[in-house]
């Protein structure tokens, strides 16, 4: 019974893997298949590792990454945690907080685009009538770094609320009451006891969120689509670009040879450091 | 202590509520956005009370474009997830019930597979496509959306299966029926609510999936997520039907809300705490 999964699996991982690892050295382009797959060698990685524009990408990556997954981390820890002392409205407002999780990101980041413009948007008319000035939302390379990273935190923070909900919920209450009993403030309580008996869930989320983060698409494309100039491009979008815009197919399978290559060795790497393998949680 | 109380009790009600709008927010502009029309999208301070008209919905539903990407969704959403539980199903019960050499090593290779940026695999993906001429095709979505859901299934089903007591099959062999027997007629049954709440996350992932869609489909297969990115490309200037085909094309996903809600959140619980 396992049989058939497994061959589709390996039809359609370890064989495309195979496939564009092959492909990346070559030049490989739809622009002149007459020339087919010419072998180049390492050239292709040589090349962007010495372009300026990969380092760029990559530290956008690497920002729009970190800041988006911390703040999720916080704020979804945050009400997961409110939510459980008020289990009163607890079901209604888990059932609203996992909409953003559910709709389509294209359609959402369309509605935040609306919501971003400069002179029409509500963001801007917010700022304003509270007395602040209005920002350049898109059109400024920081601020539509932030933008982006607003709009990620806006689909993904109940993500990781809704781990660290279950993780809550599974808790032994004793070391919570004797705490109570010794007179530990709420605050105390979550720092020394809830927080680490959190860590499983905590690194799971985390480990989740920025795998998906590192690849983020969607979100930049229709929002930003890696502008103004290459400010929001990441290293997704960059190896879209050169694949699927300038056809060249070779460079682009080395450039995602090498995105997969950072992230096997970043959760391999965050994998051994958290532990989570040995928890119970690393059933998964 | 007990006012302290009371503004404790008050600060934590006002920030689940400010949470709440938050997360509402952007949706409700979405809808707000598709009711008005299009001068009032345009309207300088924002629009906050109108009456709302669905024109615009009236308009989108004449149009056979929206129609076409529509199905080409539901068809391919469809298609991923009868053949992601199709193949991950038996898959996981064969992992959960049988220890073997290398099970646990396989069980994360199936994961790992989740862990590659979809553009690794695409690249390979167009090439194949290409020459074997399915680039555009329903089919050659679908197979590469099994590609991402699989993992998914596998996982999730596996802790099921794990948890199910051990005496309901054995009493089942007891009765002398053999394995594949009991995995039809009993365990399949008793783990209905998981395969459900499997299910609607495939379907869900495969509906808002976007990267694969955009690069493997063209106009004939296009699903939802790339037709809506297009329109706001083609005509940025027309907010109120955009905003109606936006809202129209996840529709469906507000009905599996509404009635799966329980179903779901326990599969996206469950498929990251086992």
């Amino acid at each position: 019974m396992l049989l058939p999964s497994t061959i589709i699996l390996l039809g359609l991982t370890i064989f495309p893997f195979v496939f564009g690892l092959i492909l990346g050295f070559t030049d490989f382009s739809l622009i002149r298949p007459q020339n087919g797959m010419r072998g180049v060698g390492l050239e292709n990685y040589i090349e962007i590792f010495t372009t300026e524009e990969f380092w760029i990408s990559f530290k956008t990556t690497i920002i729009f990454t970190f800041f988006a997954v911390t703040i999720q981390l916080i704020l979804g820890t945050l009400m997961a945690v409110l939510l459980h002392h008020n289990s009163k409205t607890a079901p209604i407002m888990r059932a609203l907080y996992l909409l953003p999780l559910a709709v389509t990101p294209v359609a959402a980041t369309f509605s935040f685009r609306m919501m971003f413009n400069p002179s029409l948007g509500v963001f801007n008319f917010f700022l304003e009538s509270t007395g602040f000035a209005p920002l350049a939302w898109l059109s400024k390379p920081d601020l539509a770094l932030i933008s982006l990273i607003i709009v990620d935190i806006w689909q993904w923070t109940p993500f990781i609320m809704l781990i660290v909900a279950g993780g809550l919920a599974s808790l032994p209450n004793e070391p919570f009451e004797s705490a109570k009993v010794d007179g530990a403030s709420d605050i105390q309580i979550f720092f020394h006891h809830t927080l680490p008996l959190l860590k499983p869930y905590l690194a799971l989320a985390v480990i989740f969120r920025i795998i998906d983060a590192f690849k983020t698409f969607d979100i930049i494309y229709v929002l930003t689509g890696g502008g103004p100039g290459i400010s929001t491009r990441t290293l997704n979008l960059m190896a879209y670009r050169y694949g699927m815009e300038y056809l060249e197919l070779g460079y682009a399978a080395s450039f995602a040879i090498i995105m997969l290559l950072i992230i096997i060795l970043f959760s391999q790497f965050f994998l051994r450091k958290t532990n989570i393998y040995k928890t119970k949680v690393a059933r998964l | 202590m007990n006012s302290k109380f009371l503004v404790k009790k008050i600060t934590s009600y006002l920030l689940i509520l400010i949470f709440a709008v938050w997360c509402l927010f952007p949706i409700y502009w979405l809808l707000a956005t598709s009711l008005k029309t299009n001068l009032q999208t345009n309207a300088d301070p924002p629009m906050f009370i109108f009456k709302p008209i669905i024109d615009n919905y009236r308009l989108i539903i004449q149009d056979p474009d929206i129609w076409h990407v529509f199905f080409n969704s539901l068809i391919v959403a469809s298609g991923t997830t009868f053949f992601s539980l199709v193949l991950g199903v038996p898959a996981a019960y064969v992992l959960a019930k049988f220890k073997f050499k290398g099970n646990s090593d396989y069980s994360f290779w199936i994961l790992s597979t989740r862990m590659a940026p979809p553009i690794a695999m695409l690249i390979p993906f167009y090439v194949m496509y290409n020459n074997f001429g399915i680039l555009d095709t329903h089919i050659g979505l679908i197979l590469a959306h099994i590609s991402l859901n699989l993992s998914l299934v596998v996982w999730i089903m596996r802790g099921f299966f794990e948890d199910m007591p051990k005496e309901i099959e054995e009493s089942s062999y007891i009765d002398g029926a053999s394995y594949l027997n009991t995995f039809y007629k009993i365990s399949l049954p008793i783990s209905r609510n998981g395969m459900v709440a499997v299910g609607i996350l495939c379907f869900l992932f495969s509906w808002n999936e976007f990267l694969m869609a955009l690069i493997l489909t063209d106009d004939n297969a296009k699903t939802v997520p790339v037709g809506i990115s297009k329109f706001v490309g083609y005509q940025l200037i027309k907010w109120a039907e955009l905003a109606a085909s936006a809202m129209f094309m996840i529709v469906p996903i507000f009905i599996f809300l509404v009635f799966f809600q329980k179903q779901l959140i326990k599969g996206l619980t469950m498929g990251a705490i086992r």
